[in-house]
């Protein structure tokens, strides 16, 4: 037996395991790419850098929405040491208990991991991870209790970034934030657990643009989960990029005030540049200052406050509140009877109050006068005109082909639809076509005479007051608008593009002067409905309504633009439960008009009067009995 | 001719040479492996990589001591160094337990592990008994005899427990059978209870160690891939089951060891080797093929167990948490590697591999160098381990030559095992890799082992048995 060749057996087995070995690593490390992810899985984590969010500025370059430093007091468990609860919770003005109940609710807010492997279930939550504990405190008090949080180790300060709003107004246009829900950050990837969205207004609208983009650190950590330096040197970082600003077409100015002469009121005001399509103010009274809901706490605190509050702050009357438009309907009326040829600028129809009533006022012999004098009759005739133009045979079929032509003549001015627009919330009005009709009391069975309080703005129509606004918008280009909008330009590159596509009425623009006429009689001449909203130096062009309101009193409307040539401004008042429209709506109006034009006010008595109206105990007047 | 001088002239300074690279390479390493930015000094020994430091100066110093000393006092001594560990192993069971092992002599943090010096005291006895036992009139009271030199220290390192080490003390059996010491005897005696049979020798008994081990090897390898599936990032689509991953390895294997024997052999022995070559690699294919189905049919609880009892399933929650993560950190070195201290999985901050600066070392290392560093380390062993068996086969006195092939071995099984570990070949069983791991126990004793054979074999002449 020859033993000594046996060391070629043992030389073979470290050939061997030398060659394996040699196969394996290069396997391993340069063919097999799937532990290089593995490894990038366990040691290099994605630190996400949220920017502050876009500023937001008004139409002459104002701060409107910014961000402001706000602190969390931030606390690891790991590294608490013997914390005085007592202590604690009176240094950050709680009771002992809210400081357990917190320590619990973080556990519990981080949720369990179910591991499907064994079955067994652990905690998020990690002691060596850093937690809020009191989110968003104040720089005041921040630094009243920065100085003790060295006798508590643990805890510590950490900047974060939240809006602030210099102005206390324009809250229902601007919106808030609050956290993502689950919801949404399943849909969208942006969204990490408390990280803030838009909920309301141009908030939400230009979420996608406002909150700009996450910057990414790679970072390499350690098993504790602690970063330990930059991912190769930061070569692959990305820098987080704040939204850009956005310029809105709103005066800061005039929303203001508009907000003072609506104090004590229930209604909104609507002002639109009929040039741009731009809302220049958007009130809605009563209001609320946005800085009532910046950070959780305040939300919590505030929301359902304003939830239960009866004058319904929280709801955005400007966009969703659908009334009757009344009398400024017979502005619309006018030109669509104009455009189909119905009736000529001086076509007159006598005031009989038999269909209709009316109040007494000298004869409509044109149609100026009409408009001047709002007279009811006059459009019962006009509109049956419109509507039985004796497109068909029978009589049913004509009323139901009228009605159809009308209300494609009503969707041409923006009525019975959602715009488009840059803010959330739009209810559509209403505009009754034949179908409307049909599936209310059925097909063939209703002719002009039962639907004839549409003619005067009563009824099943319903408009919001930024159509109503965007109808005086209309009148004042003389048939054309741009769908309102707030937004002037989004970091400096202009608005969206359907913002500067001009829509066209069906109306053509020589129907519009006499209409116009009327509404510069109504406002100007004697006998006009809205003498109140005259000022001395600029020709504003009106229309009063008083909308019938089976809740209670009147609604107060007024429409009107200024000034009559190249008009700068289109505006849309409505009081709730103010009754006439020139008693109230009107005078504010023309406040507004002239603040805008002219920056300041000429009749003090006039404005005085409007501050000083308190209109919220009109609701409570008894309710009309209606038969 | 003083003996200083014949101790320079005969030193084999290529193994004396890798050597001092592998002092070198470890000590650079487990500084990177061990690094905190707060203690950026090398030489801080109040860290890991500067005690590091320390345990290579003091075992240089040894080996110093080492080369002072003459070589025959081993051979002399060899009974009572043998004895002396063994004090040593039954006193250490009565120390308290760090982290579950009574494997620690000493107080406070200074001590030493007596299981790593035992390896060379089993060596040294081992060497001494099989240089008087004479091949030819082996029988099985000295198979046995032989066997009882290594199954005391290995029972009573088991008692510890000490798995790692335990398992490093079979390589003696590989010894044992270069020296043609064996189970042979035992195993004809099985063999001729047969009626009829009569046996003067067997294939299966003079070869029973290697066999064995090949056994353990593919199945340990089977079972290990079992539950993989590989892919290819240059072949997508294509995976196939981790055990004909084994079979393909196989193969290539065969194909490649039949044209290195055709191209060894002359061309008388060719269809020898070939029908050695393809019965080897059918058997082994039919081991991998029947422990992978014998696997596989096992119930889930029992699969649980053996992973378990394998090291595959280190930890109760089945996370396989260190094995899956020093390969990823191996597996993400790539060609050139991250760059020195550059590791991201492996280094001793971030913790994901836990122990990377003892018995995963070689997690930072290939991390840090990549495949050509893996390569090179390997490369590196390869040439010492083919130096000792060659300075083995040139030593006269055949305690020499059992002792550098125990050396070997030992070398081997620490390096075959501690890789294995680290790519998943081999259970995590914590060995360290001889002069990279962090650790002065296992620094001492692997360096005195090397200086200890220079030291024989510089005096190789001098010696007359």
């Amino acid at each position: 037996m020859n033993v000594s060749a046996r060391k070629y057996v043992i030389l073979a087995f470290f050939l061997l395991v030398g060659i394996i070995y040699t196969i394996r690593l290069f396997y391993m490390q340069i063919v097999d790419d799937s532990w290089s992810l593995r490894a990038q899985e366990i040691a290099e984590k994605r630190v996400l850098v949220t920017p502050p969010r876009g500023i937001v500025y008004d139409r002459s370059g104002k701060k409107i929405v910014t961000n402001r430093t706000y602190y969390n007091l931030m606390m690891i468990e790991d590294e608490i040491r013997d914390l005085d609860t007592n202590a604690f919770a009176e240094l950050i003005h709680w009771t002992p208990q809210q400081v357990k109940d917190r320590f619990r609710e973080i556990v519990k807010g981080e949720g369990t991991y179910h591991n499907p492997h064994t079955g067994k279930t652990t905690s998020n939550y990690q002691r060596i991870r850093a937690y809020p504990f009191v989110k968003e405190l104040t720089t005041d008090e921040m630094s009243r209790i920065a100085p003790y949080l060295e006798n508590f180790p643990g805890f510590f300060e950490e900047i974060t970034s939240m809006r602030s709003y210099p102005y206390a107004n324009a809250a229902n246009i601007l919106g808030y934030l609050s956290e993502a829900n689950r919801e949404e950050i399943k849909k969208d990837k942006f969204y990490r657990p408390g990280d803030y969205i838009g909920r309301a207004g141009i908030e939400r609208y230009y979420e996608s643009e406002l909150r700009g983009v996450k910057g990414v650190h790679y970072i390499v950590t350690s098993a504790l989960n602690n970063a330990i330096e930059a991912y190769e040197g930061g070569k692959y970082d990305t820098v987080a990029v704040q939204g850009p600003a956005l310029k809105l077409g709103v005066d800061m100015d005039l929303q203001a005030y508009g907000e003072r002469l609506m104090n004590q009121k229930r209604g909104c005001i609507v002002a639109i540049e009929p040039a741009s399509g731009e809302i220049l103010s958007l009130v809605s009274s009563p209001s609320f200052d946005p800085n009532l809901f910046v950070g959780r706490r305040n939300v919590a605190e505030n929301y359902p406050k304003l939830l239960a509050d009866p004058d319904k702050p929280l709801f955005p009357r400007p966009l969703a509140s659908e009334y009757p438009p009344g009398s400024i309907f017979k502005l619309i009326q006018s030109l669509v009877a104009l455009q189909e040829g119905v009736i000529t600028v001086n076509t007159g129809f006598p005031c009989t109050k038999s269909m209709v009533g009316c109040h007494n006022h000298p004869t409509a012999t044109d149609i100026k006068r009409a408009v001047q004098y709002s007279c009811n009759p006059y459009y019962y005739y006009t509109m049956r005109k419109i509507i039985h133009k004796g497109r068909k045979k029978n009589f049913y079929a004509d009323a139901e082909a009228g009605l159809n032509v009308w209300a494609d003549y009503m969707k041409s001015f923006g009525l019975g639809y959602k715009f488009d627009t840059d803010i959330t919330g739009l209810r559509p009005g209403l505009i009754p076509n034949s179908k409307y009709y049909d599936g209310w009391y059925g097909h063939n069975t209703w002719a002009f005479s039962t639907i004839r309080s549409i003619s005067i703005g009563q009824g099943e129509v319903k408009l919001t007051p930024l159509q109503m606004a965007n109808v005086a918008a209309i009148i004042a280009n003389r048939g054309w608008y741009y769908t309102p909008h707030f937004v002037k330009s989004i970091g400096g590159r202009g608005p969206l593009q359907t913002y500067r596509e001009k829509q066209y009425t069906k109306v053509d623009q020589v129907h519009f002067d006499p209409v116009v006429e009327g509404m510069r009689r109504v406002v100007n001449e004697a006998g006009g409905t809205a003498r109140r909203a005259r000022i001395n130096d600029i020709v504003v062009c009106g229309k009063t309504g008083t909308a019938e309101n089976p809740h209670g009193a009147d609604h107060s409307i007024f429409i009107a633009f200024a000034p009559i040539d190249q008009p700068k401004i289109a505006i849309a008042v409505f009081i709730e439960n103010a009754g006439f429209g020139g008693t109230w709506a009107a005078p504010i109006a023309s406040l507004m008009i002239e603040k805008y034009l002219k920056g300041e006010i000429s009749d003090r008595y006039k404005e005085q009067r409007i501050l000083e109206a308190n209109l919220l105990h009109l609701k409570k007047k008894p309710k009309k009995k209606k038969p | 001719m003083s003996r200083r001088e014949s101790a320079s002239r005969n030193m084999d300074w290529a193994l004396f040479a890798v050597l001092l690279m592998f002092l070198l390479m470890g000590t650079i390493n487990v500084y990177s492996a061990a690094f905190d930015p707060d203690h950026p000094h090398f030489f801080d020994f109040t860290q890991k990589h500067g005690k590091q430091v320390l345990w290579v100066l003091f075992s240089c110093f040894l080996g110093f001591l080492v080369f002072l000393i003459d070589a025959s006092i081993y051979r002399k001594f060899a009974i009572p160094i043998y004895l002396f560990c063994i004090v040593l192993l039954v006193t250490v069971l009565f120390m308290p337990s760090i982290n579950g092992a009574r494997a620690w002599l000493g107080w406070g943090s200074m001590g030493i592990q007596p299981a790593e010096f035992a390896k060379i005291g089993t060596a040294i006895a081992l060497s001494g008994y099989l240089s008087r036992v004479n091949v030819q009139q082996q029988n099985i009271r000295t198979v046995l005899l032989a066997n009882f030199l290594i199954i005391g220290p290995m029972v009573l390192i088991l008692l510890q427990p000490d798995a790692g080490t335990f398992v490093v003390f079979t390589s003696f059996l590989f010894v044992m059978y270069r020296e043609g010491i064996t189970y042979d005897p035992i195993i004809l005696k099985l063999v001729n209870i047969i009626p009829g049979v009569k046996f003067k020798s067997t294939w299966v008994g003079s070869h029973f160690i290697p066999i064995l081990f090949v056994i353990i090897f593919l199945s340990l390898v089977t079972l290990l891939m079992s539950d993989n599936t590989i892919t290819f990032s240059f072949l997508p689509g294509l995976t196939i089951a981790g055990f004909w991953g084994v079979i393909l390895s196989l193969f290539i294997l065969a194909i490649g060891s039949y044209f290195l024997l055709k191209w060894m052999t002359s061309k008388r022995d060719r269809r020898r080797v070939t029908l050695i070559v393809l019965i080897g690699f059918v058997l082994c294919s039919l081991i991998t093929v029947s422990v992978n189905y014998a696997f596989q049919g096992l119930a889930k609880h029992q699969k649980d167990r053996i992973e378990l009892f394998l090291g595959l399933r280190e930890d109760p929650d089945g996370e396989d948490y260190n094995r899956n993560r020093a390969m990823a950190a191996v597996g993400s070195g790539g060609l050139t590697g991250k760059g020195y201290m550059n590791a991201s999985v492996a280094s001793m901050e971030s913790n994901h591999v836990p122990e990377s600066e003892t018995d995963f070392i070689f997690c930072p290392y290939a991390e840090e160098w990549g495949f050509a560093g893996s390569f090179v380390l390997i490369g590196l062993f390869m040439f010492m381990l083919f130096r000792i068996v060659r300075i083995a086969e040139r030593q006269k006195s055949r305690f020499n030559r059992v002792y550098a092939y125990c050396v070997a071995m030992i070398m081997f099984y620490h390096f075959a095992i501690n890789i294995g570990m680290n790519i998943g070949f081999a259970p995590v069983i914590g060995i360290p890799l001889p002069f990279f791991s962090y650790g002065g126990s296992s620094m001492m004793s692997f360096s005195m082992m090397m200086f200890i054979l220079l030291k024989l074999d510089s005096q190789r002449n001098d010696v007359l048995v």
